[in-house]
């Protein structure tokens, strides 16, 4: 879920009214948003590094606002404003207008070929006259990173860059170039580089350098230049410092690139509808032609507004309430989706602007209704449909034997379903590769590295976590372990085991066998060989030599048990004898 | 409710996911958030025809949808991962309701455990355990959804229940919901929920 920062104070300027933080949390809660925090940038820095360090930070109060990961128009403080005053009916949703200036008096972009391997897609606009302060020009730049950081995808899919218009000159050219043929002067550098010096200057910035691998190892680099070969940017890296805007800058290019063409559509319009609003034609953008390697021109940004049509039953029967039609139309206008009633009062036409990129099937539309009528204004009803109730046999199987072994004496146990390779294989005498474990690719500590192949592990650090309690520890656990199995449609599936240990003075072979034969007699397995289950003397690497052995049932081996091995003791950093069970209760079933 | 199946951990991306109509390019499935296996590192079966159609929804649209309109990868499909929810068990389970043929009303839950790649702190862990109900019928509402949350939370012991709008890439309209908590003397979400996306 993004966060977006923004100070209390102006927002409620721009609301028009104050609020409580109750009241404003109420008011997110209506919406679908969240008061994650109240904070100043004093309390920010005060918890990361200290209250010394916090001294003349800004008080200003911060209000932090966690947004839906699907509404890109609500990242910044101008789009939270302005769906907020719509919902609150105070105005009326702006008309985003596109302006095509005549022949010859645009600004034009064209994209070269030697974009098509790297970065091909590219869309422009510009904002005329545009009004900067400190805070909207922070808040346009936030705006951006929070995009690259959701839809773009980290820079991946889509980049962003500003630029101020009268620096520089068009036509514009987007195409791609050996890194040793591009030089420039990066953003708030003092001096020019060439593409691959940038690469290594930004190597150890913090921010920058997670996005130098997207092109990196690419035989050509995209760049950007205008008529007199002024770099505007180096898409996805960094903008050019020629071209960077100030607080003065009055007419701003605006080039998104990337390699998903509708997502830099979509970003190019929200950037465009949320600052136009500081134009001196407000809510008014002007239109940029783009050439295309092929010839074709293109003029964007899109800002198409969408129509459709529903049918009032269709949200009242998805809801469970009954409005009329032209109060469904004003709901939903209070969502940004101008609506009015069509027909002969049987349909609703819907306008979706092109900030609500979001709605994409008749039941985002339903939904928005939903939130604008109230969540909680709609009747509670249970459903009236007849089913029969079942538990999954093996589950059932599972809860009569926990109860069981409960009854026995022993304690139930809850561990991790992932642990350390040493855990499965080393500490048991094992090798990995024996194991037939599922292996993590991306853990975050070394204790997540595989899922477990037997709950002895689970149970064994259980017992070192709790060694000041009385002797015996009598554990036990009834739960999946993971390992290989190619014949599953994933390559993996999960056996329900039961394992169960005895940590005393003396290792109780005796108690764990008693355990065994209580839980076959639940189970009524009879202690022969044709049609129940025995125990066959056997080595086992994790095992006292000589006190172990392998349990069969209806000839198949189900599982282990007997003395653990000193060494295993040791590894899991216990002083007393041990012994263990192990089996698979699947079988059983 | 019937309880689903829920005995794999170890789920592809395609019902992690992309059955679930999360888009491949999501942040959730970065591996920040996710478990990601090297061994096995890819799923070598999927259902080709299901496949087919999920491919389609996700980058063209349908069922009255437009879709994301992106290029959709099979390669990204077949990645296996430690499931991040058992709403992967929903999708397996509803499937195989559809493949039946015949519709007939059901009632799921389950009760499971999944995992994320999170550090440890205070409210968080690598793996927990999530409870899950499906509702499937003609004429639900999300009245309905609201009741059956209603009456399964009183059941727990939480009464005191508000209803605020969510997202997720799954359901729309979506609800996360909140009970008064008196000892905390403040709300605190309980759960999440919404109706499938048609």
């Amino acid at each position: 879920m993004p966060t977006v920062s923004v100070q209390r104070d102006l927002l409620f300027q721009a609301l028009g009214r104050s609020y409580t933080d109750e009241e404003f949390n109420d008011l997110c809660f209506e919406f679908g948003l969240e008061l994650d925090e109240v904070t100043s940038e004093k309390d920010i820095i005060s918890k990361e590094k200290g209250e010394g360090r916090a001294e003349g930070a800004s008080e200003t109060v911060l209000y932090k606002i966690d947004v839906p990961a699907n509404r890109y128009d609500l990242l910044c403080l101008e789009g939270l404003v302005r769906g907020l005053q719509v919902f609150k009916e105070r105005i009326n949703l702006p008309r985003y207008e596109k302006i095509i200036p005549a022949k010859d008096e645009g600004q034009k972009l064209i994209i070269t070929e030697e974009t098509v391997k790297i970065r091909p897609h590219a869309v422009a606009a510009v904002l005329r006259n545009i009004t900067f302060t400190k805070e909207r020009y922070d808040s346009f730049i936030d705006l951006q990173e929070k995009l690259h950081q959701n839809i773009c995808r980290r820079r991946a899919l889509v980049a962003i860059g500003t630029h101020d218009l009268d620096t520089i000159s068009g036509p514009f050219t987007f195409t791609a170039k050996t890194p040793a043929e591009i030089k420039f002067k990066p953003l708030n550098q003092s001096q020019e580089y060439t593409a691959s010096q940038i690469m290594d200057l930004y190597r150890t910035d913090s921010h920058l350098r997670q996005y130098l691998h997207l092109i990196e190892d690419k035989p050509r680099y995209p760049v950007i230049f205008d008529s007199n070969g002024v770099v505007l940017s180096m898409p996805p890296i960094i903008n050019g410092d020629h071209s960077k805007i100030s607080l003065k800058t009055r007419n701003v290019f605006i080039e998104c690139t990337g390699t998903d063409m509708t997502k830099a559509k979509i970003v190019l319009d929200i950037i465009v509808a949320m600052f136009s609003e500081y134009c001196e034609k407000q809510f008014t953008v002007e239109a940029v032609e783009v050439v295309c390697p092929n010839g074709k021109t293109h003029i964007y940004p899109e800002l198409a507004y969408r129509k459709d049509k529903v049918k009032p039953e269709l949200i009242n029967k998805k809801l469970g309430i009954s409005e009329t039609p032209s109060n469904l139309a004003k709901l939903l206008t209070r969502m940004c989706l101008s609506s009015h009633v069509t027909g002969n009062g049987n349909n609703i036409e819907i306008e979706i602007p092109p900030t609500r990129a979001d709605v994409i099937h008749a039941c985002d539309i339903v939904e928005d209704a939903a939130i604008a009528y109230g969540y909680n204004n709609i009747q509670m009803v249970i459903p009236k449909t007849y089913t029969i109730a079942n538990q999954l046999p093996l589950n059932k199987l599972t809860e009569l034997l926990r109860l069981d072994l409960a009854a026995a004496g022993f304690t139930e146990a809850l561990t991790f379903a992932l642990c350390s390779t040493e855990d499965i294989a080393d500490k048991l005498g094992m090798d990995i590769s024996a194991t037939n474990a599922v292996h993590i690719a991306n853990p975050k500590t070394a204790e997540f590295q595989v899922a477990r192949t037997t709950l002895l592990p689970g149970l064994l650090k259980t017992v070192a976590a709790n060694r000041k309690m009385p002797l015996p520890l009598k554990l036990f656990e009834i739960s999946d372990i993971v390992v290989k199995d190619p014949t599953k449609d994933v390559g993996a599936r999960n056996y329900r085991h039961l394992c169960a240990l005895y940590y005393n003075k003396s290792p109780g072979f005796e108690i764990i066998h008693g355990l065994l034969d209580r839980v076959m007699q639940l189970l009524e397995v009879p202690p022969n060989k044709e049609n129940g289950y025995t125990i066959k003397a056997t080595e086992g690497s994790a095992f006292f030599p000589g006190r172990c052995a392998e349990i069969f049932a209806r000839g198949q081996s189900v599982g282990k048990l007997g003395v653990l091995h000193p060494d295993v003791i040791t590894k899991f950093e216990l002083t007393m004898p041990c012994s263990a069970l192990e089996i698979n209760i699947e079988p059983f079933m | 409710f019937t309880e689903m199946p829920t005995d794999n951990f170890v789920e592809s991306s395609f019902w992690n996911f992309d059955a679930l109509f999360q888009p491949q390019q999501h942040p959730a499935r970065d591996q920040h958030d996710t478990f990601f296996l090297r061994d096995p590192a890819e799923a070598p079966e999927l259902p080709t025809n299901y496949m087919t159609r999920v491919k389609k929804v996700h980058s063209q649209g349908g069922y009255g949808s437009q879709g994301y309109k992106y290029e959709w990868k099979v390669e990204e499909a077949r990645k296996n991962l430690l499931r991040t929810h058992t709403t992967s068990a929903s999708a397996r389970a509803l499937y195989h309701l559809a493949c039946q043929g015949k519709f007939t009303p059901v009632k799921y839950f389950s009760i499971d455990r999944v995992f994320r790649n999170e550090s440890l702190d205070a409210t968080h862990l690598a793996e927990f355990h999530q409870v899950e109900g499906v509702v499937a019928d003609r004429g639900l509402t999300l009245g309905h959804l609201m009741g059956t949350l209603q009456q399964f939370f009183t059941k727990l012991g939480i009464s005191k229940l508000r209803f605020k709008p969510a997202y997720n890439p799954y359901t729309e309209p979506s609800m996360e919901i909140f009970s008064y908590h008196e000892g905390l003397k403040k709300w605190v979400e309980v759960g999440n929920s919404g109706v499938f996306r048609p």
